[in-house]
């Protein structure tokens, strides 16, 4: 047990510090979000030298942006993921998918049946678990390859062997599907 | 081209959310953020919606010199662009270990008088960053919750202070009350969200309180509750 104050502090306190320019602020909330950030990249890049430049370069970004977070808008801990996911898709941009994806086992099981059970079982996950149910199995699949794999809509096609016009027409249909669900 | 309907606008924000838009469609959404509150919801919707999906991807521990490198390219960046305040003052790591020190102290004070006070069930340490000492107590008890000062504290001439509640797991402060220009504080029941793992937090208000209802001052005492 600590009886540290700031370290049990969460991440929404913690931003608000690092808003105000708090260099301890940042550094404990890369002790508290780190693996779980790092996770995030490395799921996307694949490479992990690739995947600890863009953690680096999303603290930086943190550093720098975090008075533009408020907390009317959303989770602390979303805000982020946003960063990284958004650092990360860069990433590949800038080296390429081809490089990066050179090992094909990497990531294949985030679309096996049983993923949408393996969501983190926390009090919003209930709601989105209940309805990716709903959605039909390629746009669930299209859903998960984007948002968790990082994943474009051509390179959703070539990983599910479909044409690229039902991809984009799977992805739509299934954020209005789950917009109906979720907000209801 | 952001496109005006409901419908149009939540798909596009969702793509933006997934990742997959290409990157010209991508800054197009980003540099309409700025104005476009209809997008700037439906983005901030997505984000929050389709957030527990990252837990697919398993939390890997990161090279260790991560931190070090992150420490080396913004010592010295853009510090001079920034509004001075309490927290943007050089802040030396080892405050948190002192206030580890402090609060332990201040935990064996309050442990020392405890058979003179209805039992508490949760007792927080407040301190400010950059100080070393403890500055509130906060604890829970059969009367309720009581916050009190450790050391004298006032407010900057013409605002409050007001109490604020962490759930633990969640990010979203509640607001516990106003303290009194005498520093006392009693809430006659104990909020459900004040328990181990919460954070209480102290933020500089216009008198009366954050019209908001959230913090609209700098946070400027933070602990964390601890079980008794």
């Amino acid at each position: 047990m600590s009886a540290d104050p700031i370290a049990s502090s969460s991440a929404a306190v913690l931003l608000d510090a690092v808003g105000r320019g708090s260099q301890a602020a940042l550094r404990r909330l890369y002790e508290l979000e780190s693996r779980r950030l790092y996770g995030i990249a490395l799921r996307i890049v694949r490479r992990p030298a690739i995947a600890a430049e863009v953690l680096q370069e999303a603290f930086i970004q943190i550093w720098r942006n975090a008075r533009t977070f408020s907390p009317e808008r959303g989770a602390a801990e979303a805000w982020l993921t946003g960063i990284v996911r958004f650092r990360a898709l860069d990433a590949v941009r800038r080296h390429g998918r081809e490089v990066l994806s050179d090992d094909p086992a990497l990531g294949d099981d985030v679309v096996e049946a049983d993923a949408v059970e393996r969501i983190d079982a926390a009090a919003e996950a209930g709601a989105l678990r209940r309805c990716l149910g709903l959605l039909d199995e390629n746009q669930r699949r299209c859903v998960i390859l984007a948002f968790v794999d990082g994943l474009s809509h051509s390179e959703i096609a070539q990983r599910l062997a479909s044409p690229l016009g039902s991809v984009k027409s799977w992805v739509r249909r299934g954020l209005l599907a789950l917009r109906s669900c979720l907000q209801s | 081209m952001i496109p005006e309907t409901r419908d149009d606008i939540d798909i596009l924000a969702g793509e933006y959310v997934l990742g997959v838009l290409d990157p010209t469609a991508r800054q197009e959404v980003e540099a309409a953020l700025a104005d476009n509150a209809m997008l700037r919801d439906a983005v901030a919707f997505w984000e929050t919606k389709l957030h527990p999906l990252s837990s697919l991807a398993p939390p890997t521990e990161p090279p260790a010199d991560g931190w070090s490198a992150i420490a080396e390219r913004i010592d010295g960046d853009g510090r001079h662009n920034r509004s001075p305040g309490l927290w943007s003052r050089p802040t030396p790591w080892r405050w948190a270990t002192a206030g580890f020190a402090a609060a332990a102290a201040a935990l064996a004070l309050y442990l020392a008088l405890a058979p003179v006070v209805p039992a508490p069930r949760y007792v927080a340490v407040l301190h400010a960053p950059q100080r070393e000492q403890a500055d509130w107590l906060a604890t829970t008890g059969n009367d309720g919750l009581t916050i009190r000062p450790i050391s004298e504290q006032h407010a900057p001439a013409g605002r409050t202070f007001e109490l604020w509640a962490i759930a633990s797991g969640t990010a979203r402060p509640q607001p516990l009350g106003v303290i009194p220009a005498d520093g006392i504080l009693r809430i006659a029941t104990v909020p459900a969200s004040v328990r181990g793992g919460a954070t209480l937090a102290i933020s500089v208000e216009p008198p009366g309180g954050s019209p908001t209802g959230l913090p609209t001052g700098p946070v400027v005492f933070v602990g964390g509750v601890q079980p008794l």
